[in-house]
């Protein structure tokens, strides 16, 4: 008897917390048929993993990617095809990159997003971005090709302040050397004045 | 006018009938809609998230929604069921619902036709609709529906018995069957103060006479996925949908008429006393829903033990003792505590029927104590 | 009492009434298919059927690389997915004589323990769903709302993580980990005592459960269940205590046991385990250690030495098996998984003699299956 009444007491002191602060959260909008509606996109942490795309080298030019088919190769489910070429901007010796992507194409209603290509890639080329909402009308409609991907890659990089991997290890290693140089310098002043000190002492 | 004739009333009263009846209808239906919104919102709420939301502001459009999907679905009769009385079951259960409200008076003026014997006519009443549901059960032929109409008669015949008794016993207290003197004789007290077992037990066997948790093994949908319901779509399934809360609606109604002094109340008489009732109705009927929200659902045996075991005898007992006490004319507080003692033992049964808990769990906390206690001891440092 | 036949199906000479709770059913928790033949309300015998979720993951597993199968066991037991990775992780550092780092030994525990914490709280829920209680639903997914949201931000996914590697882990939590777990303590601590107060102790729940399908301590043994299935009718074992692995030694965390064997212990039994995982993790998050937590084997392609092994892990269904052969190359030769849940629905039938209708469906809940893995 009696737990059962604590039972209804748990449930009123929830319906009180209800009427202040549902944990709803309601998507796309909060809106209904009279009242304005107020967009409320899914809130995804840093780390999401959504639908991978290429990405975009500003300072060249050109995609990151060359086709180099390891990502594809590791693809659990084989979900990507991709055809590589001579890189035009590397005769002209604006690139390094010798060969390029001709034509990627993922097929992201196979993919399982678990990130496997991301962490294959040798050249930063692919990323998992924060896509998630992609249905389409058509059937292959998420059979995506290469302009699409790179769109929505840049539109990432753009939202993310996106740094490439081997760049951000570059610049994790220079922060270690200018702190190891500032250490190496502070004991060269520390034991310049213990001698100063020891000096000053010892006569 | 031949039906006039028939009736042996007059031409005006057989027009203002009809009006009372649409009246009553339109009021009804009203009432369903507003029932359905106003359960999903707390329900929503009670469970930490919002109702409808998207049919209008707060979803007050939503019964629309649903009353239009349910007419434009398409009914599906399968080939293999019995036609007649697939069709006539949801027919016989919504009529036997309408025709318990012809009597149920909202205010001292707002009846169809008050009867001297209204309650006795309402119980009667009620016990129709149960014919409904195991013809619909049958008719269906399906396993589950059969199983589920067969469930569903087994536990409504057995919560009318307290529910005739403790209306007896109210109608003992009155010195009358009749709706409108029954609320009359509430000026001094209400009978809640008098019979608080009566309440109880009332509203525990109306529970379980609308098929509302904890009593709704048989239409349960994670056990045998609807019960005599489980053929019906569409409009059919409306139908159902409709009487049942319409039930609600009545038991919450007697609820108030016989135990909270209908529609008496501060500043509001008469005619507005209506505004009242509806208040009274509406509190009970959220306390129904709050009941819904907190508990799981009974076995059907225990269910059924419970209602022989338990809610017959005590509501014998409360016929006993108002007549007892109406006999020798005992002051009114000794009826309270008559009914409270009675209340206690209630309490008391149901805590020792359902495996008396709070010395549960003394028992399991010492046993489990116990366990890790030689656990510890049989492996010291070594074992972790 | 009519003479009940040894293969129902195939001598099908009715005298019961045959119930098909079919792959489509609200409570059978997956595609799950319950033949039921009933005498009015008492169920006389059962059939179970299986096989609708097989996706053929075994077989799967001898095609993909070492480091490809962890995405198919994360998919075998959905609820429990750190729980997998972490097994098939180990069998193959085994194999391979791998050390893993402290850090991401502890990590790994953290993270495995909070996916036991969301595995019960997805079984109250059910539990109550089945009991007919749906407010206990509401709270305990808000709880696992809180902790799937934790694993977003540790390791990008929800659900399918893919967050372990062999030897180590993909990448070092983030900066906040430490703190975001504590905050998700609290608040799922909160969330599990309410579900507990409103449900465990309710007459009408313990008029469900209790003294249900009790099983035995030689009948659960002899069935070859366990987890909590097990320790519910008496058994003192948890393969953490028993043969600890990874760093469970370091912990004290008590066991819960059953006492009666019935329904109710099995359920109670596994809301008394949400608290001591919760100890867990508080005593793994103050001992945590700083270091590196990436794999040593880097990028390079596993070829684990030819051989077998065979380990097992205590997995919030029960003891989770993995018996790894490999023949040298850079696939698996044959993985064969001891699904916890499979070998628990064995005891479906004794546990359903002479009961009710009603109680098949919480019955089948308090064994807690995941077709995923019975399937697999």
């Amino acid at each position: 008897m009696f737990n059962s009444l604590k039972g209804m007491f748990v449930t009123l002191v929830s319906t009180m917390n209800g009427l202040r602060a549902p944990v709803t959260r309601q998507y796309p909008d909060s809106g209904n048929l009279l009242m304005q509606k107020h967009d409320e996109p899914t809130p995804v942490k840093d780390r999401f993993m959504g639908f991978p795309s290429l990405t975009w080298d500003d300072e060249v030019g050109e995609p990151f990617c060359t086709s180099c088919m390891v990502c594809i190769r590791q693809c659990p489910t084989q979900c990507m095809t991709s055809v590589m070429k001579d890189n035009p901007l590397h005769e002209d010796g604006r690139s390094s990159r010798r060969k390029i992507v001709d034509s990627f194409e993922i097929n992201l209603n196979r993919c399982i997003l678990c990130g496997i290509c991301v962490e294959v890639c040798n050249f930063d080329a692919i990323v998992m971005t924060h896509e998630h909402e992609m249905s389409t009308f058509s059937r292959n409609g998420d059979r995506v090709d290469l302009p699409a991907l790179l769109e929505i890659g840049h539109k990432f990089q753009k939202e993310t302040d996106w740094i490439p991997p081997t760049k951000r290890v570059k610049k994790g290693a220079e922060s270690e050397a200018a702190k190891a140089s500032i250490e190496a310098s502070s004991e060269v002043s520390a034991e310049a004045s213990a001698g100063a000190s020891a000096e000053a002492e010892s006569p | 006018m031949p039906a006039t004739i028939l009736l042996a009333i007059s031409l005006t009263d057989f027009i203002w009938l009809v009006v009372g009846l649409f009246i009553m209808f339109s009021v009804l239906s009203g009432v369903v809609l507003s029932l359905t919104w106003l359960e999903r919102k707390l329900l929503g709420r009670l469970q930490l998230r919002l109702g409808p939301t998207r049919t209008g502001p707060m979803g007050i459009l939503q019964p629309m929604a649903d009353a239009l999907k349910l007419i434009l679905k398409e009914d599906i009769i399968p080939a293999s069921s019995e036609k007649v009385l697939f069709w006539v079951a949801p027919i016989i259960v919504v009529v036997s619902a309408f025709m318990i409200w012809v009597t149920i008076p909202g205010s001292q003026n707002a009846v169809i036709q008050n009867l001297d014997m209204g309650l006795f006519y309402i119980i009667a009443f009620s016990v129709v609709g149960i014919l409904g549901l195991v013809l619909a059960g049958w008719g269906s032929a399906n396993k589950y529906g059969t199983l589920g109409g067969l469930r569903a008669a087994a536990q409504l015949i057995s919560y009318e018995i307290p529910i005739i008794m403790v209306a007896i016993s109210v109608g003992i207290l009155a010195q009358s069957l009749d709706m409108r003197e029954i609320v009359s004789q509430q000026d001094d007290y209400i009978f809640m103060l008098v019979q608080p077992l009566g309440l109880v037990i009332f509203f525990i066997a109306g529970l379980a006479e609308v098929g509302r948790t904890p009593f709704d093994i048989y239409f349960a949908e994670s056990e045998i996925v609807g019960g005599p319901f489980v053929e019906y779509s569409g409009a059919h399934w409306s139908v159902f949908f409709l009487a049942e809360y319409i039930n609600t609606f009545a038991i919450a109604a007697l609820v108030v008429i016989l135990f909270f002094g209908g529609w008496s109340g501060p500043w509001l008489s008469g005619d507005w006393g209506i505004v009242w009732f509806l208040f009274k109705v509406y509190m009970v009927i959220m306390v129904i829903f709050w009941v819904r929200g907190t508990f799981p659902r009974l076995r059907i045996d225990q269910l059924m033990a419970f209602a022989w075991k338990v809610m017959v005898p005590l509501s014998f007992l409360s016929v006993v003792m108002t007549a007892v006490y109406k006999f020798y004319e005992w002051p009114a507080w000794s009826l309270t505590l008559m009914s409270s003692a009675g209340l206690l033992v209630v309490g008391y049964l149901i805590y020792k029927r359902m495996t008396g808990p709070t010395k549960l769990v003394a028992e399991v906390r010492s046993r489990q104590e116990a366990l890790e206690a030689s656990r510890r001891a049989s492996a010291p440092a070594g074992g972790n | 009492m009519t003479q009940m036949p040894d293969n129902p199906v195939a001598n099908a000479e009715p005298v019961e009434m045959l119930l098909n709770m079919g792959p489509q059913h609200p409570s059978t928790h997956g595609v799950f298919r319950m033949v039921l033949w009933v005498d009015g309300e008492k169920i006389v015998d059962v059939v179970p059927h299986i096989g609708y979720l097989h996706r053929g993951s075994e077989k799967l597993c001898e095609g993909e690389q070492y480091n490809q199968v962890i995405t198919l066991f994360d998919r075998m037991d959905y609820i429990a997915n750190f729980n997998n990775e972490h097994l098939y992780c180990r069998a193959v550092e085994k194999l391979m004589g791998l050390e893993v780092s402290e850090r991401s030994e502890y990590i790994r525990v953290i993270l495995c323990e909070l996916n036991r914490i969301a595995s019960h709280m997805l079984f109250i829920a059910t539990m109550g769903l089945d009991a007919g209680a749906m407010t206990p639903s509401m709270f305990c997914f808000r709880g696992r709302e809180r902790i799937q949201g934790l694993f977003e931000s540790v390791s990008g996914a929800r659900m399918m993580h893919n967050y372990f590697r062999i030897g180590g882990l993909k990448e070092d939590v983030p900066e906040d980990f430490v703190q975001q777990v504590r905050e998700v303590l609290d608040l799922v601590k909160k969330d599990t005592e309410e579900s507990d107060k409103l449900l465990s102790f309710n007459e009408i729940f313990l008029a469900r459960l209790k003294n249900i399908a009790v099983m035995t301590a030689e009948d659960a043994i002899d069935y070859g269940l366990t987890g909590p299935c097990l320790r519910a009718s008496g058994v003192d074992y948890d393969v953490r205590k028993a043969a600890p692995y990874s760093v469970y030694d370091r912990f004290d965390f008590d066991v819960p046991i059953g006492l009666d064997g019935d329904c109710w212990d099995r359920y109670y039994l596994r809301v008394q385990e949400v608290y001591q995982s919760i100890r867990i993790v508080e005593q793994a998050l103050d001992q945590l250690p700083e270091g590196d937590v990436t794999s040593s084997l880097g990028r390079r392609l596993l070829r684990p030495p030819a051989g077998e092994v065979y380990v097992r892990a205590e997995n919030p269904r029960g003891e989770l098996g993995v018996y790894l052969v490999s023949d040298g190359t850079d696939k698996p030769y044959r993985i064969k998984v001891r699904p916890p849940s499979f070998c628990n629905l064995s005891a479906l039938r004794h546990m359903l003699r002479d009961s009710w209708i009603a109680d098949s469906v919480v019955i089948l809940g308090a064994l807690d299956i995941v077709l995923g893995e019975v399937d697999r």
